[in-house]
């Protein structure tokens, strides 16, 4: 034998060798669970929390929808509110209070009867709560008391009208579970399966099973008072790594992968049985500028630039930017042109403005000329001798990288000077609350209700000094108006929807009107899942948008398998094999390991030879 | 000889110095551990302080609170500092105040996690060091053969590889083994349970244990090398002993002393987990664990991990010290 073949063989030999504990594993493959229709979905970031009152990542807020029911949901076709556990409900006419209808004859896992009781009970333990308000605070404000008036009529009385009380996203608990656990405990409770004891619930399905930065496996409540699953079982595993869930999920091993990056989600298009799919969601990024950072008591705080303050800088800072460009090289195409803050996945809301700030150079220049801008002999404009260098302090990530590096060119075009500075998520909070930017590329997502995403840009969300220490709040702009401030009360008490929607939309004419930001886009949602093998899903809102992770719980009521095949063909589906791509690469790094081991050995031999001689 | 004892002065009673010996050797050994782990402990507290960052504005981000809410909770930060070191080490492990990132206890999240790593990395560096022991000592003994030559090439490539681009190749090539996680959802049943485990621990222990066996092999070889010179060895042939008696009870015994410090080391740095082979298999170990503290930061978390890092490798060099002790009867006597 050659030996250089002879030297290659015994280089797989010890590859072999460390397969070897693989080999005798292999024998002993587990079986997965007969005869029950199951349905994976891989997630990347686990469940923080299965306790609704302490999770915080959008992971586990779907697991509580699954759990729990609402007394509204949110319906698929336009994220319009919707009647849920309460199949109806209506304002007193005083205003003064709100009385839900209790669906009659559902039951709690443990075979309980859920009446308006519970409800009552959930209400009041957050609005007198005070570690229950940390996820919930919001929506009870303006609630005084609840109070079950019979089994099935629960009255919520209010402080003053309020348009809230058609988006109450609060689950509702079974009062003989948690009326045990007191408020300190609560803290830390868990809300897991124990001793093989599912948890107690009424949605369409239950935790059976959880194991923690793993996989939670929940089962079906066939008895759900919307319909019966067509699934057996549901499961979330999670995934560290995103190629890791992409080969899952062309292995078969999960039908559907949630949240993919771009990279991922483009390896993953054209693949046999994947369907790839990019949903219109409901967020959006954005230029924030610092448009005079100041205390809610109107005190000015930080060190932004003065001329962000003027408004004609930040109009030609808006129309100086190309979307069209960020949409196609920074999302790959998965988003479009952003415009004002409620994004177009909710029609009703969103405002359309009649003249657009689009990209022209041109224009941004003449604005800046008229507002006394000269450009200087180094083709930076000044004003009173302070010239239009401004800081753009952008995230980690590649998606907001790329953005500020285009921003700093375009900028540079009509005579502003950037400097691009990365930093984390964190450290950038910390920086905006104090008022020290002038301009940071970041985004929103945007709740159905738009009350939250409305606050953030009145003078009393900006930050507040506690002691001598200053603090963020919501608003990340220090936008203040005080007529914008008038229509967001008025919006506040507002319960007519359809006036309440033009008190909005005026509303977000004014901020796009005084450039509060220079929005970027609207991103995709997006996801992959194995079409050759589910069906059944209904997209929110239709037809583009979100197939899981919605605003209440559509899709996982219809999913099914496509058609009814038996186990063993099922499995022998699921057995895709190598594909050739796979072998190539194998092979490569076989071969790579192969002949670097060869040529070491080589180098190594000529130096032995050199040290003897 | 006699006249010098004699014109010597008289040295009065014998005394046994405390702190020489091997119980002395013992104890200088133990209470230098002890001072470190209490120096860290120390360290640790004010070393988390100086951090930059609002732990409180990090975990309202993105809930729907109240501001008197954020208030409160401001309040039990703003304790003095005093106050909250002594409580701090009156029991850094039951820390009242939550992790910030999970809300839960951090004993208890240290706890969850502590197992999956042990099992993970404790498995690799078994593997590779009983593996990587085995092909030193073959390749060292026969230094320039065949076998030492494609052993040395293939261990070195493999050591150059960075572990998850191991771990991705690993996974893409053996596409029957499970793609992360520990477990199958569902499966019960102690054996059921041992075997699914087991089957998932397959790729990253490989992973790991790949590049952990460069390392031990380099080392066993080398010192084995050390040792063939030596004139021991001689002596031995010259009684007759057959070759690979020589080399099981003289040469190495005596080489295996730097890779036992090496594979006590590694064991120390167990608890601080593998994050990178973690990550690609999605394993829920400590490396993750304390990762994810970091990015917050999530001061209560990171300061029980770092203190576990700490204990796990200061009890362990401690062990390597004593254990060194044994092997080598020169260590203590000096």
């Amino acid at each position: 034998m050659h030996h250089l073949v002879r030297r290659a063989l015994s280089v797989a030999i010890a590859a072999g060798l460390l397969a070897a504990p693989a080999a005798t594993a292999l024998a002993q493959a587990p079986a997965p669970a007969q005869g029950k229709v199951t349905f994976t979905v891989g997630i990347q970031s686990d469940v923080d929390s299965t306790n609704p009152f302490t999770g915080i990542v959008v992971e586990a807020y779907e697991s509580y929808a699954l759990m729990y029911d609402y007394l509204v949901s949110s319906k698929p076709e336009d994220v319009s509110p919707m009647p849920s556990l309460a199949e109806s409900y209506q304002e007193a006419p005083d205003k003064k209070s709100w009385t839900y209808k209790i669906r009659a004859g559902v039951k709690w896992s443990d075979g309980q009867p859920l009446t308006a009781r519970d409800a009552a009970y959930t209400y009041n333990r957050v609005i007198k709560g005070d570690f229950e308000q940390t996820n919930y605070g919001n929506y009870v404000t303006n609630i005084e008391r609840a109070e079950a008036t019979d089994d099935t009529t629960l009255v919520l009385y209010v402080k003053k009208p309020t348009p809230i009380m058609e988006r109450l996203a609060i689950p509702i608990l079974p009062e003989h579970i948690w009326k045990d656990i007191d408020g300190t405990e609560v803290k830390s409770f868990a809300n897991e399966p124990e001793n093989g004891q599912p948890i107690v619930g009424s949605g369409p399905f239950r935790l059976v099973e959880r194991r923690k930065g793993q996989f939670l496996r929940f089962e079906a409540n066939k008895e759900y008072w919307r319909g019966a699953p067509k699934i057996d079982e549901l499961v979330f595993r999670v995934f560290l790594n995103a190629d890791a869930e992409a080969q899952a999920l062309t292995r078969g091993e999960i039908d559907f992968a949630y949240d993919l990056q771009s990279n991922v989600y483009e390896s993953l298009k054209n693949k046999p049985g994947i369907t790839t799919r990019s949903s219109q969601y409901p967020g959006f990024n954005e230029i924030a500028f610092n448009n005079g950072a100041a205390l809610a008591d109107g005190t000015p705080i930080g060190d932004g630039h003065p001329a962000l303050k003027d408004k004609q800088v930040r109009l030609a800072i808006s129309q100086a930017i190309d979307r069209d460009v960020l949409v196609e090289r920074v999302l790959q195409g998965h988003g479009s042109p952003a415009d004002t803050f409620i994004p177009p996945m909710y029609p009703a809301l969103h405002l359309d403005p009649a003249t657009k700030q689009t990209f022209d150079p041109a224009k941004a220049n003449q604005i800046l000329d008229a507002a006394g801008y000269p450009k200087g002999a180094d083709g930076v404009r000044a004003k009173d001798g302070k010239k239009l260098e401004l800081r753009l302090f952008v995230r980690e990530g590649a998606e907001s990288e790329a953005t500020g590096e285009f921003v700093k060119t375009w900028l540079k075009d009509i005579g502003i000077e950037v400097n691009v500075k990365v930093m984390s998520e964190d450290a950038l909070t910390e920086i905006i609350g104090q008022g020290e930017y002038d301009m940071f590329e970041w985004g929103w997502v945007v709740e159905p209700d738009p009350d939250y995403q409305m606050s953030v840009f009145t003078c009393g969300k900006r930050s507040y000094k506690d002691g001598d220490s200053i603090f963020a709040d919501l608003s990340d702009s220090f936008y203040c108006n005080p007529e914008y401030d008038k229509l967001y009360e008025q919006q506040a008490g507002e319960t007519d929807p359809a006036k309440r929607a033009e008190l909005a939309k005026r509303m977000q004419q004014m901020v796009y009107d005084d450039a509060a930001y220079a929005m970027t886009y609207y991103y995709n949602d997006m996801v992959a899942y194995r079409s050759d093998k589910w069906t059944g899903f209904v997209p929110q809102p239709a037809p583009d948008g979100s197939l899981l992770f919605q605003y209440g719980i559509h899709s996982y009521l219809t999913i099914e398998p496509v058609k009814a095949t038996s186990p063993a063909a099922a499995a022998a589906a699921e057995d895709g094999g190598m594909s050739p791509a796979l072998i190539a690469v194998v092979v490569g790094g076989l071969a790579v390991v192969a002949v670097a081991g060869v040529l070491v050995a080589r180098r190594r031999r000529t130096a032995d030879a050199d040290e003897r001689e | 000889m006699a006249t010098a004892t004699v014109s010597s002065p008289d040295p009065g009673p014998v005394k046994t110095p405390f702190l020489t010996g091997t119980r002395g050797y013992v104890i200088r050994k133990i209470s230098w551990s002890l001072g470190t782990l209490l120096f860290v402990l120390v360290f640790n507290f004010f070393l988390f302080r100086l951090l930059p960052g609002d732990p409180i504005g990090l975990y309202s981000r993105g809930r729907n609170m109240a501001p008197e809410q954020l208030v409160k909770l401001r309040a039990q930060l703003n304790r003095p500092v005093g106050a909250q070191f002594l409580e701090y080490l009156s029991n850094p492990f039951a820390s009242t105040i939550n992790s910030v990132r999970f809300n839960r206890p951090v004993w208890e999240l240290v706890g969850e996690r502590v197992w999956p790593t042990v099992l993970l990395v404790g498995t690799s560096i078994l593997i590779a060091s009983v593996a990587g022991v085995w092909l030193g000592i073959r390749s060292g003994w026969r230094r320039g053969g065949t076998f030492d030559r494609w052993t040395t090439g293939t261990t070195n490539t493999l050591y150059a590889m960075p572990e998850f681009w191991v771990g991705m190749v690993l996974l893409i090539a053996l596409p029957f083994f499970p793609s992360g996680g520990i477990s199958t959802p569902g499966v019960t049943g102690l054996l059921d349970t041992i075997l699914d485990t087991a089957w998932h621990m397959v790729l990253p222990v490989t992973a790991l244990a790949i590049v952990y066996l460069a390392e031990y092999t380099s080392i066993m070889r080398a010192s084995l090398v050390d040792e063939l010179r030596q004139d021991y060895l001689q002596l031995a042939r010259a009684k007759g002993l057959r070759e690979d008696l020589v080399r099981r009870r003289h040469a190495v015994p005596n080489a295996l002393l730097p890779t036992m410090t090496l594979i006590f080391l590694n064991l120390g740095f167990v608890i601080g987990g593998a994050i990178t082979v973690e990550t690609v298999y999605s394993w829920p170990g400590l490396g993750l664990l304390s990762y994810e503290a970091l990015r917050g930061p999530d001061i209560p978390l990171l300061q029980a991990v770092f203190l576990l890092f700490s204990i796990g490798v200061v009890v362990f060099t401690l062990f390597a010290d004593l254990l060194y002790a044994v092997l080598d009867p020169r260590v203590s006597s000096q």
